[in-house]
């Protein structure tokens, strides 16, 4: 009998404890603590009183309102489900440290992180660190190449007769791979976004970042070659050099249009530089150009242990990825969300043409060219890293000068195209010219890309989630058309990596129904641009 | 008690201290090949299984057996991830190194009242360190 008292005293404590834990979790998460951002009793009271402009009350203190009428009946608008219906169906971020690696699939996680402020310190001696990458670089870059030829068949067929203005041949597709139990894009297409959903078939999935967790700058290999300094320890750049741009790519001048390429053929570095442009620039543009190619300390490419290269890096300059005011399609994570894992791929996108810009950056709507060039990028928009790191400041009459040399980056030449952007009949084929009705027709295109640079200047949200089970990403900038044959990948994460198959995408996407021949001339359309 | 205690608190994400080693052995030991959020989700319930077990003194042979197992996998982390459990190894672990090392106090109390030949013969029914109280009390009568 004692026994089975002092058991049953024992199994009580037992349930005491987990019954104390559940509740513990259940306070927490509805605090500001708590890694999941639930809709606590608290906040709900102070969202309510702020959508109807009133002060937070406690719950046993009614408005004037509803003191005067006491029986009606008190309607709370249901807060939660203003979110995303997908958030049930997603997964929270898991714990992790820097430098440990992180799911592929972070399109199905959502949550909060331990703080928005970041900290220069390693969790780890440097030594440690390097020996760790030395051990998880190997099994992480075949995880990632085994997960890439998952997704996409880079199989490297290019499109006859078209090259990139450099003479780099243009990829074939489309090369993101579909599920078995579709035969092709246009059984495809013929799916409801909710049975594409439910079967797990989109084929366009966004990309994370292959490290989240340390994330920063991943350069292709062309640049790597050149530039072995920029080798990270901890990963390499998942798409083959094939599918990128050209390296280097030429660089045109709106003041200088009849010397086409004035780099020509060379990458411009902070030790040429003068030698190309001197007599062609102003001293200011000039001034601005140096800035744009002097290195500068990063979050992770610097001269402290905080750092992803072997040996102390002098840092990043603008131009190590918009090489010759281009792009050499090395990514990092766009700067403008927290935690780590949230932040969206971004490849770099080209600076040609910024002058027709209104808007620049994916997500933050930036307004001038010199609030760009000043703009936090380099310490993923931690100012705390850039004061721990340098460095400390950047004057505004520099980042100005940077912005007067970004304004004169001109597009490449496009001779098939009259002055208000529509095809000369007799430059262009048939097909080209069949593709320009379909862009401004029945693929809608030219809703969003209008005008001499082919963009709008709006952020759109396509809502791609209603094609798979993801965190919504929410509104992006439209990029600009004009030369894009020169910028695969494509989409702000590289996620559609040939023309082709950025217009698998938007046929899916925007639901356009468009026949496999129409694609192809939209595609030869594309590459007149 | 223990034993259940930090186990139920590894199903609850961002409770347990120990979630981030732990979720790091276990994805390093499948090859990445399960979600983490499920291998602690396991490692959860055997934990609490174990430690519900030695506290009601359910099944203690299988226990014990489990409880050595689920020990022996606690010091994995000293050597599938030991930049996270050495400042410098071998001689001078993390907090998180000590927290493994510390469960060589565990195993030895565990083998100390749970070991095989304290187990009666009848189908190990007898309660978790009875014999060590029989023996106590057998040695106690003859030295009186």
């Amino acid at each position: 009998m004692k026994v089975v008292l002092t058991k049953v005293m024992l199994a009580l404590v037992l349930i005491g404890l987990g019954v104390g834990i559940n509740v513990t979790y259940e306070s927490y998460r509805g605090t500001g603590l708590s890694s999941v951002p639930e809709l606590g009793p608290r906040r709900l009271e102070a969202a309510q009183s702020q959508a109807s402009g009133s002060p937070v009350q406690s719950r046993s203190e009614p408005s004037s309102k509803e003191a005067a009428r006491p029986d009606a009946p008190v309607v709370r608008p249901d807060l939660a489900a203003l979110r995303s219906a997908a958030v049930s169906e997603l997964t929270l971020y898991p714990t992790l440290a820097k430098g440990m690696r992180t799911p592929f699939d972070l399109w199905r996680y959502y949550g909060r992180g331990v703080s928005s402020f970041s900290s220069p310190i390693l969790p780890m001696r440097f030594e440690q660190w390097l020996e760790f990458h030395r051990k998880q670089k190997p099994s992480l870059m075949k995880d990632v190449r085994s997960y890439m030829a998952m997704r996409f068949d880079f199989s490297g067929s290019t499109l006859p007769d078209a090259t990139m203005s450099g003479g780099k041949s243009v990829m074939a597709g489309p090369v993101a791979r579909l599920s078995d139990e579709v035969a092709s894009y246009e059984a495809l297409a013929e799916l409801t976004p909710e049975e594409v959903r439910e079967r797990d078939l989109f084929p366009y999935k966004p990309l994370a970042h292959p490290l989240q967790t340390v994330a920063h700058m991943v350069f292709p290999e062309s640049w790597i070659k050149v530039h072995p300094e920029h080798r990270r320890i901890d990963v390499d750049m998942d798409f083959p050099d094939a599918y990128l741009p050209e390296f280097p790519p030429p660089l045109f001048l709106t003041t200088h249009k009849e010397l086409g390429d004035v780099a020509n053929g060379r990458e411009v570095t902070i030790d040429n530089y003068y030698e190309i442009f001197d007599g062609l620039l102003t001293p200011e543009q000039m001034e601005g150009l140096k800035e744009l190619l002097r290195p500068s300390p990063t979050t992770w490419f610097n001269h402290t242990d905080h750092r992803v290269t072997e040996l102390p890096s002098r840092g990043v300059a603008c131009f190590d990825c918009h090489v010759n005011g281009h792009t050499n399609g090395a990514f990092e994570l766009g700067p403008d969300s927290r935690p780590n894992m949230a932040r969206l791929r971004t490849d770099t996108p080209t600076m040609r043409g910024n002058f027709n810009l209104m808007q620049l950056s994916s997500k933050r709507s930036i307004r001038s060219m010199d609030h760009f060039s000043e703009v936090e990028e380099y310490f993923d928009g931690d100012p705390g890293m850039q004061q721990a790191i340098g460095p400390r400041a950047v004057k505004r009459e520099v980042t100005n000068r940077m912005g007067d040399f970004n304004a004169i980056l001109d597009y490449p030449p496009a001779p098939k195209l009259d002055p208000l952007m529509r095809l000369v009949p007799a430059k262009a084929t048939k097909a080209a010219l069949r593709g320009e009705a379909l862009f401004h027709g029945k693929a809608q295109c030219s809703k969003c890309h209008s005008g001499p640079a082919f963009v709008d200047d709006y952020m759109h949200d396509l809502q791609v989630e209603r094609f798979y089970v993801g965190r919504p990403e929410g509104p992006i900038k439209t990029f600009p058309l004009r030369g894009i044959k020169d910028s695969p990948p494509y989409l702000h994460d590289g996620r559609c990596p040939t023309l082709h198959d950025t217009v698998e995408f938007f046929n899916l996407v925007l639901q356009l129904k468009l026949t496999e021949q129409e694609k192809d001339d939209l595609v030869a359309y594309l590459l007149c641009l | 008690m223990l034993f259940f205690y930090f186990g139920f608190l590894k199903f609850y994400p961002d409770l347990s201290p120990a979630e981030l080693i732990a979720g790091q052995t276990l994805t390093k030991l499948l090859l990445n090949w399960s979600e983490v959020r499920a291998t602690l989700a396991v490692l959860a319930i055997l934990e609490c299984g174990i430690g519900a077990a030695l506290v009601l003194n359910l099944m203690p042979r299988t226990t014990f057996v489990l409880f050595l197992v689920h020990m022996a996998g606690t010091f994995l982390p000293l050597f599938l991830l030991p930049e996270f459990t050495f400042k410098i190894a071998p001689f001078a672990p993390t907090l998180e190194g000590q927290y493994i090392l510390k469960n060589l106090v565990f195993v030895a109390a565990a083998w100390t009242v749970l070991r095989p030949e304290k187990f009666s013969d009848a189908g190990g029914t007898t309660p978790v360190g009875q014999s060590v109280i029989d023996e106590k009390a057998k040695s106690d009568r003859g030295s009186s």
